[in-house]
């Protein structure tokens, strides 16, 4: 009875989850005139190589993917790196400056990123970053969603362990490298997955800084699918359902770090 | 250790991310500030004190917006955190099959491109052949009716946001060793004291986490209400950032818009300030 | 303390923001009056979007050749959030190109909003004035200077469903005002069981198009003038139609098209490059589809509006004034040009001289063989020129709620407008027309 009760509650989920997304992938095999005939097509179609070609021929979609892919990348591992140091530094030391820091990141975490547009984009103009990756990157590497998830994980951890290292003559970098990094795995693993996801699905910084198109990242991309009197539906759901492989595989790469959170325990030392 | 490290060492691990901050997010964010405490028009700015600030009081879309967002507030967040609860706890079944694709599925809404986020919606909300209408059998105007609208507002953030609120607290979930679970049953616990006692304790932090970064989303909610509805019909969807948006980059009066980003981020405080009081006591 | 650093910092950063973002004085709009030097060099940048930067990337190496000083870079930068862009650009005094496109209804709210953002044309393009939509010319001349040359007409007329009108038995020529469309359209309806057009009613563009028609924006000689008898009356057109049960609701872009290709309404009045979307995504319909002139309000009234279309302007910004406005005027002054534009990406004309060209008159097969262009560039000349303001982003804001309200809850057009208008008037710090 049980048993029955969580598999339904599991399939319903999943299935709510997914139904607009199998749409998705309907509207990108079929040619983009189809989805407007009645009744709509319910099942994929045979046009994804065709609507593949137009994708790459109207945004080069290929170059696009690898683009928004590297960046990506290089801003999950710095942003993960100075987000999981700032959380522990937060979290196990007392230090002058500490509560204003932590205003600091609760702070920029609630002001509205619509507001800054304007001001960060003067100072990325005086420096002459428009239109170069590093104003993609670098002004959001203190994620303070990050910094925050990574505090509260920290918060949690026992200071017997660090006291233990410490006694072992280990240094500090060293034992937030070898002891407890270890141990917040799921938790890193859900750093890593949020923000690759944050990063990739970024639309209005990026759209700002970026003029030339060998530079455009994927949201940007697809956003010149949709025209004034022309919208290429057929294109911008093959791109947005090829868009969120990568995403995919990241997160199917990273949860495992839950299951060895799961299996390790969280506290083992 | 000696003083000298004693001071230093944190700033090593805050150091990278405080410099960051203030270089990324000092000059805009003062910059802001002193934007709402001016007037521009036709490109000549004055000094308008705290003028910006008063007249939110009888904006009848501001104090709209606002309500919108206590009603997202009070009806939405409690019921995305309490579903992603309970698919947080279904997919920590140790028993259930496919969990990883289970958890797959629940993360998919989160991923999707907002682009096609929006198009895919509309399409199955439309009120004539759309597929929402269709399957439960009835014809509501979603996006034009008022009441409906905001259903529909709230039904699609919910979809968008339950899953990925439920891998979090997954992750709280999966912190809690086995051993402790196992020594509760063999105190002879019931599954609802093992919840309040062995559960509900080490998953606090991760909730109070959640459920802020929840407050905090819905105070700034400005994807779906722009894609779905515009923030109508009339004023039913709109949301305080999707109108600061709007009487800063569609009416240009910046000042006003940056007074409401600080009077949002004072309510945001505000509110996680409460939540930090009443649910994580133990945090510091 | 290791905070006094920290709040010394932030006291800094805030002395300096208020003399970046609260010192600038308006400055007054760079002129281009001289003539150009014979010789032009420099690349020149310009940002636009869908078919409009086709062209622009279709015609630029022809201007190069022309020009071998010159190397013009064009930027497809999206539509969707192309003012996003612009607007951060403008506010924040850098980072736009040497030219960029702009519609219609948005030149004023830059022009009043970011006076000397944009560069003023008057001197060197005052002599075109004659050639160009007069309609179009008024809204890239509307704060006085000229910011922007105009690029693109979209006249609108009213194009129909022939088989369903056959149907219904209502002859296409004998709709001459909307009051005799209400009727055909109730024929069409008990006929085909098809409602006459396609709206979004929760927005103000049918309204706003209707409006121009009568000949009036949302302002009139500086006042608020959205509850004028006018106004008035365009609204009530559409609450009648409504209330007969002859709007068919769809949201967006995404909404009209699939309705209009599912066959769900009669007519559609809209402007010239809605033929680009039929032919594009409805090629199936061809045959199906006849124009008329828009049905006048009253007999003998003027039968066209305007709907859409765009501008190029010069942000202060570029370093090369002469290069930006000599393509400008090769692309725009042109007969040549602009009737290739035409043919190729059915960019509608606003130079008046091109619209003469014997390519308008060819009949088009998808609308059964009808001259649908030039019933087109027979409009262009009528459309009632109307007074635009940087304050029209604003009003329509308060409009949209009023057409809503009006339309979806039944309330009364001429309250709802009143309504309106009092909000637009405290808004924009105007008196109301009296």
């Amino acid at each position: 009875m049980k048993r029955l009760l969580v598999w339904l509650v599991a399939a319903a989920g999943a299935l709510v989850s997914v139904i607009p997304f199998y749409w998705m992938v309907v509207a990108a095999t079929h040619d983009g005139g189809e989805l407007f005939a009645s009744p709509p097509p319910f099942l994929p179609g045979d046009d994804l190589m065709a609507n593949l070609r137009s994708l790459e021929e109207s945004v080069h979609f290929a170059r696009v993917m690898a683009t928004s892919l590297w960046t990506a990348l290089v801003y999950t591992l710095l942003s993960g790196l100075v987000s999981a140091m700032c959380g522990y530094g937060l979290a196990k030391y007392r230090f002058k400056g500490r509560g204003l820091l932590l205003g600091v990141v609760l702070a920029t975490m609630m002001i509205p990123f619509q507001v800054l547009l304007v001001p960060l984009f003067q100072m990325m103009a005086s420096v002459g970053w428009v239109d170069t990756y590093q104003s993609i990157i670098i002004p959001f590497l203190a994620n303070s969603f990050g910094i925050f998830l990574m505090r509260q994980a920290f918060l949690g951890f026992p200071d017997e362990l660090l006291e233990s290292g410490r006694l072992d003559g280990a240094g500090d970098l060293r034992i937030f490298y070898r002891i407890v990094l270890p141990c917040v795995r799921p938790q890193l693993g859900a750093l890593v997955i949020f923000t690759f996801m944050s990063q990739w699905n970024a639309f209005i910084w990026p759209l700002l800084m970026l003029n030339s198109a060998e530079r455009y990242t994927v949201p940007v991309a697809l956003n010149h699918l949709i025209g004034l009197s022309h919208v290429d539906y057929a294109g911008l759901m093959l791109g947005a359902f090829l868009a969120t492989l990568p995403l995919m595989l990241i997160f199917l790469l990273f949860q495992r770090q839950f299951v060895a959170g799961l299996l390790g325990g969280a506290v083992k030392g | 250790m000696t003083s000298w490290r004693r001071r230093t060492v944190p700033w090593v691990f805050a150091g990278p991310a405080a410099a960051l901050l203030v270089v990324f997010f000092a000059y805009p964010l003062a910059a802001s500030l002193v934007q709402s405490l001016q007037s521009t028009e036709r490109g000549v700015t004055t000094w308008a004190g705290l003028g910006q600030y008063s007249r939110m009081l009888g904006d009848p879309s501001f104090l709209r917006s606002l309500a919108n967002a206590g009603l997202i507030l009070v009806v939405q967040v409690p019921l995305m955190i309490g579903l992603a609860t309970v698919l947080a706890y279904v997919l920590n079944t140790s028993w259930l099959r496919f969990r990883a694709t289970l958890r797959a599925a629940y993360f998919l809404p989160a991923v999707t491109t907002l682009v096609a986020y929006a198009v895919v919606f509309r399409v199955l909300l439309r009120t004539e052949g759309g597929a929402v209408n269709q399957i439960l059998g009835v014809q509501v105007d979603w996006l034009n009716d008022p009441f409906w609208a905001r259903v529909a507002l709230i039904a699609s953030i919910t979809w968008r946001w339950a899953g990925y609120n439920a891998i979090i607290l997954l992750a709280g979930l999966q912190a809690i060793g086995r051993e402790q679970y196992e020594a509760a049953a063999i105190d002879g616990a019931g599954p609802l004291t093992t919840f309040r006692a062995v559960i509900l304790p080490q998953l606090k932090p991760v909730v109070l986490f959640c459920s802020i970064t929840s407050t905090i989303g819905t105070l700034q909610l400005f994807d779906e209400p722009m894609v779905l509805t515009g923030g109508g019909p009339g004023d039913a969807t709109l949301t305080p950032i999707l109108y600061l948006y709007q009487v800063g980059f569609k009416q240009f009066d910046f000042g006003y818009a940056a007074a409401i980003a600080w009077v949002v981020v004072l309510l945001i405080g505000g509110l996680s300030w409460l939540q930090f009081r009443y649910f994580g006591k133990e945090d510091r | 303390m290791k905070t006094t650093p920290l709040v010394a910092g932030l006291l800094v950063t805030l002395a300096v923001s208020s003399c970046a973002t609260g010192g600038a004085p308006a400055q007054p709009a760079p002129k281009l009056a001289r003539s150009a030097p014979a010789q032009l060099t420099g690349e020149i940048s310009i940002w636009s979007w869908d078919v409009a930067a086709k062209a622009l990337q279709r015609l630029a190496p022809e201007f190069e050749k022309a020009h071998p000083g010159v190397r013009v870079k064009v930027v497809d930068i999206g539509y969707d959030n192309a003012y996003d862009k612009i607007t951060v650009g403008l506010k924040s005094g850098s980072g736009l190109p040497d030219v960029i496109t702009l519609e219609d209804t948005a030149i004023p709210g830059y022009a009043e909003n970011f006076p000397g953002g944009l560069v003023d044309l008057t001197g060197v393009a005052a002599k075109y004035k004659a050639g160009f939509d007069p309609a179009k010319w008024a809204a890239a001349a509307g704060s006085g200077a000229l910011v922007a040359l105009p690029w693109d007409s979209a006249p609108v007329g009213l194009y129909y469903r022939r088989d369903y009108f056959e149907r219904a038995g209502v002859r296409p020529e004998s709709v001459a005002t909307w009051d005799d469309l209400v009727k055909a359209g109730e024929k069409i309806k008990q006929a085909t069981g098809k409602r006459l057009f396609v709206s979004d009613l929760t927005t103000a563009a049918g309204f706003t198009t209707l409006l121009q028609q009568l000949g009036q924006g949302y302002f009139k000689g500086g006042k608020v003038a959205v509850n004028t008898p006018a106004a008035v009356r365009a609204l009530t057109l559409l609450k009648t139609l409504k209330d007969k049960d002859l709007l068919q609701n769809e949201k967006g872009w995404d909404g009209r098209v699939t309705a209009t290709k599912q066959g769900k309404a009669a007519t559609q009045p809209t402007a010239a490059w809605w033929s680009g979307t039929l032919t594009g995504e409805m090629a199936e319909l061809s045959g199906k589809f006849g124009v008329i002139p828009l049905p006048a309000f009253d007999a003998g009234g003027g039968r066209t509006s305007a709907n859409g279309g765009s501008a190029l302007a010069i942000t202060a910004q570029t370093r090369n004034q002469d290069a930006a406005w000599a393509f400008v005027e090769w692309l725009l002054a042109s007969e040549e040009r602009q009737v290739s534009m035409m043919r190729t990406e059915a960019l509608f004309p606003a130079y008046l001289p091109a619209l003469a060209d014997p390519f308008f008159d060819e009949a088009q097969p998808y609308f059964g063989g009808q001259r649908v262009n030039r019933l087109f560039a027979d409009q262009v000349k009528q459309i009632p020129p109307v007074e635009l303001t940087g304050d029209d982003t604003q009003a329509q804001e308060f409009l949209k709620k009023a057409i809503s309200a009006t339309l979806l809850n039944d309330e009364d057009p001429k309250a709802a407008l009143d309504e309106a208008a009092g909000q637009i008037a405290a808004a924009t710090k105007r008196q109301v027309v009296s």
